[in-house]
Formats: C-alpha cells, sequence, structure tokens
C-alpha cells in the first residue's frame, strides 16, 4: 500500500506549487490591475503659457501622473494638485526628476492658459515637471473619456449679469501612466497615499 | 457677594460660550475661489448656529458642504450649520467649509484675512485666518 501514497504525496506538492505559482503571478499583476493604452489618441492642448502640447505623445517615455480639475473648485481639487505637488517635492528631494506630473482642465471655458499660469504662480508651484494643460471642450471630453473621469456641472446660478456661478461633481482621481502610455493605476486625489504613490512610481521606473 | 461671584460666572460664561482655532484658507488669485476653514469648540449648555460669514475679500461667501456620491465628488451649499452644546466641530478640507467667491484680491501664503462669523446665540466672532497651501 506504501508505494500508492508516492502519487498521492506528488499530487500534493503539485497544488501547493500551482498554488504558491498562481498567488505570484495574481500577486504581481494585482500591483497594477488598470492597463489602458492610451497611446493611440492624439490630442493638441494648450499648457499655461499658452504652448502647444500634443498629449499624451509629449509624455512619452515619462512616467506621468495626471489628474483633472477645474480652478474654480475650491476645496477637492486643490488638495489633489497640493497632493501631487508634495510627491514632487518628495521624488525632487529624492533625485527622481524625470516624472511628468499634470493637472488638466475639465473647465476649459473658464480656465485658459492664463487662469492656469495664475493658479500655479499664487500656490508656488514648480513648473519644470509640473504642466497645467487645457484645450477645446471637445477634445477634453475625449480625453476625459479615456481615462473614465466624470465631470458634471450643476446648474448655474448668477449673482449679476458678469459673474455665473457653478460648480462640478467629478470624479476624485489621479492617474499614473507608464513611460509607454499605458493608465496603470489610479488614487483617490484628494486623499492619496503619498508613500504608495512614489512606491509604484518608483517600481514602474525599474 | 453672590452678586459679584454671578457678574463673575456671566462673564466667564460669555467669553467661553464659543471660540474658534486654527482658521486658514487657501491661496488664491483675485476673481476666483478659495475656501476658509477652522475648528469650532461650542462650551455652553445649549447648541448654537452658524448663520453666516462676513469679510471684505470676496463678493460672494457661502457656507458650503462636499460630499461623496457614487465615486464622485460634489458641493453644495448649506444655510446655516448647528453646534451641539459642549461640542467641537471642524470645518475641513473634503468637508463643511466657507467657500469665498468673487474675491477682490491675491491671497498669498503667509498673509492672513480677517473674517467675521455670526452665530444665532454667540453673536458676531471676529477670527483672523492665515493663508497656507493646502
Amino acid at each position: 500500500m506504501n508505494h500508492l501514497k508516492f502519487p498521492a504525496n506528488i499530487a500534493k506538492l503539485f497544488i501547493l506549487f500551482s498554488f504558491l505559482m498562481s498567488f505570484l503571478f495574481f500577486g504581481c499583476t494585482k500591483k497594477f490591475p488598470e492597463d489602458k493604452n492610451i497611446s493611440g489618441v492624439n490630442y493638441t492642448l494648450l499648457n499655461q503659457d499658452s504652448t502647444k502640447v500634443n498629449f499624451p505623445s509629449d509624455f512619452k517615455g515619462h512616467i506621468l501622473v495626471i489628474t483633472f480639475i477645474y480652478t474654480n473648485c475650491p476645496d477637492i481639487c486643490p488638495m489633489t494638485t497640493h497632493n501631487m505637488q508634495e510627491v514632487q517635492k518628495k521624488l525632487a528631494d529624492e533625485g527622481i526628476h524625470d516624472v511628468q506630473f499634470a493637472a488638466m482642465s475639465f473647465d476649459p471655458n473658464r480656465d485658459t492658459p492664463k487662469v492656469l499660469k495664475e493658479y500655479a504662480e499664487v500656490r508656488d508651484m514648480k513648473l519644470n515637471n509640473f504642466v497645467f494643460l487645457t484645450g477645446n471642450k471637445k477634445d477634453v471630453d475625449s480625453i476625459l473619456h479615456e481615462f473614465d473621469f466624470i465631470a458634471i456641472p450643476g446648474d448655474t446660478t448668477f449673482v449679476d449679469k458678469t459673474h455665473p456661478v457653478y460648480f462640478f461633481t467629478h470624479t476624485d482621481k489621479l492617474f499614473l501612466v507608464d513611460k509607454k502610455g499605458r493608465i496603470r493605476t489610479s488614487f483617490r486625489g484628494s486623499k492619496v497615499n503619498s508613500q504608495k504613490l512614489i512606491s509604484d512610481i518608483k517600481s514602474l521606473e525599474n | 457677594m453672590t452678586f459679584v461671584l454671578a457678574f463673575i460666572m456671566l462673564l466667564n460664561f460669555h467669553s467661553q460660550k464659543i471660540d474658534v482655532e486654527n482658521a486658514w484658507l487657501r491661496p488664491a488669485n483675485k476673481g476666483m475661489n478659495s475656501a476658509l476653514y477652522f475648528k469650532v469648540n461650542n462650551n455652553s449648555n445649549i447648541p448654537d448656529t452658524l448663520l453666516k460669514v462676513t469679510s471684505n475679500i470676496a463678493g460672494l461667501i457661502q457656507l458650503h458642504e462636499s460630499y461623496l456620491t457614487k465615486g464622485m465628488m460634489g458641493m453644495r451649499e448649506v444655510k446655516y450649520v448647528v453646534f451641539k452644546a459642549h461640542s467641537t466641530f471642524t470645518f475641513k478640507e473634503g468637508g463643511y467649509h466657507v467657500m469665498l467667491l468673487f474675491l477682490k484680491k491675491n491671497l498669498k501664503p503667509n498673509s492672513s484675512e480677517i473674517f467675521f462669523l455670526h452665530f444665532k446665540n454667540s453673536g458676531t466672532l471676529k477670527i483672523k485666518a492665515l493663508v497656507k497651501k493646502g
């Protein structure tokens, strides 16, 4: 009877080995569960200096941390841009400078390059590897669609004829795009875990 | 003697009813929006209500609440905020805040601004808020 136990043990070992391999495989791939390639699209946008930016091709070869904002947002969007600013500083302190940061407006009618530049200046933002983007509404909406980012304007009220007031209900996310233009993962923008984001950036660097 | 004690207690009562700490607001440019945050301590035995905030730095000031709905963040005006007796309430990022619209000047980091908080029971409280990055 003993000779029958040997195949049984082998079978158990095989099951254990398969389980371990599955764990290793899915464990690794789960680190970056999202993987959408956006390198095939191309849009011409403007940065805060009114310089043309080809999106996303101008960022190819760099890791890109990107979010979508509107500058009339007083609470959530500034939290997100501030979090990105903090990560930008931490990476710079570690000598990592080739990561690009971008905040693209989903309210292009109000967020002109001049408005975006002033938004950056009053916050003392370092624009060496941080860019603010705007564009025509159609292109902006297409890019939002690529990222599954939703921004819905609310009703407009008027304080007077020249002062419309409206706000957006919007997705609260920032995205990590790899050097080949693939969206690899996303974070809650206003409450991002900076250490996790930096760790993921470093994983993509290697 | 009883009268003096009662007077001192009354003074003490009035000085501790409502106090505000850690007031700050975000940097922003003239014509744009910002948000004011602070912590309210209601030390009295009765609830109190913040009815409005005034200041000469904004064209319009509203009480607002940010909220999460179906994975998205929204914002809505609230007409007033009630503070329970002996409670602390924080106007904070991603939650309740004072919305400052149509700013009349640039708000640069490390500057400060004056605001008036109008309470139903405690009257008007003048506060100084620091502009800081966030």
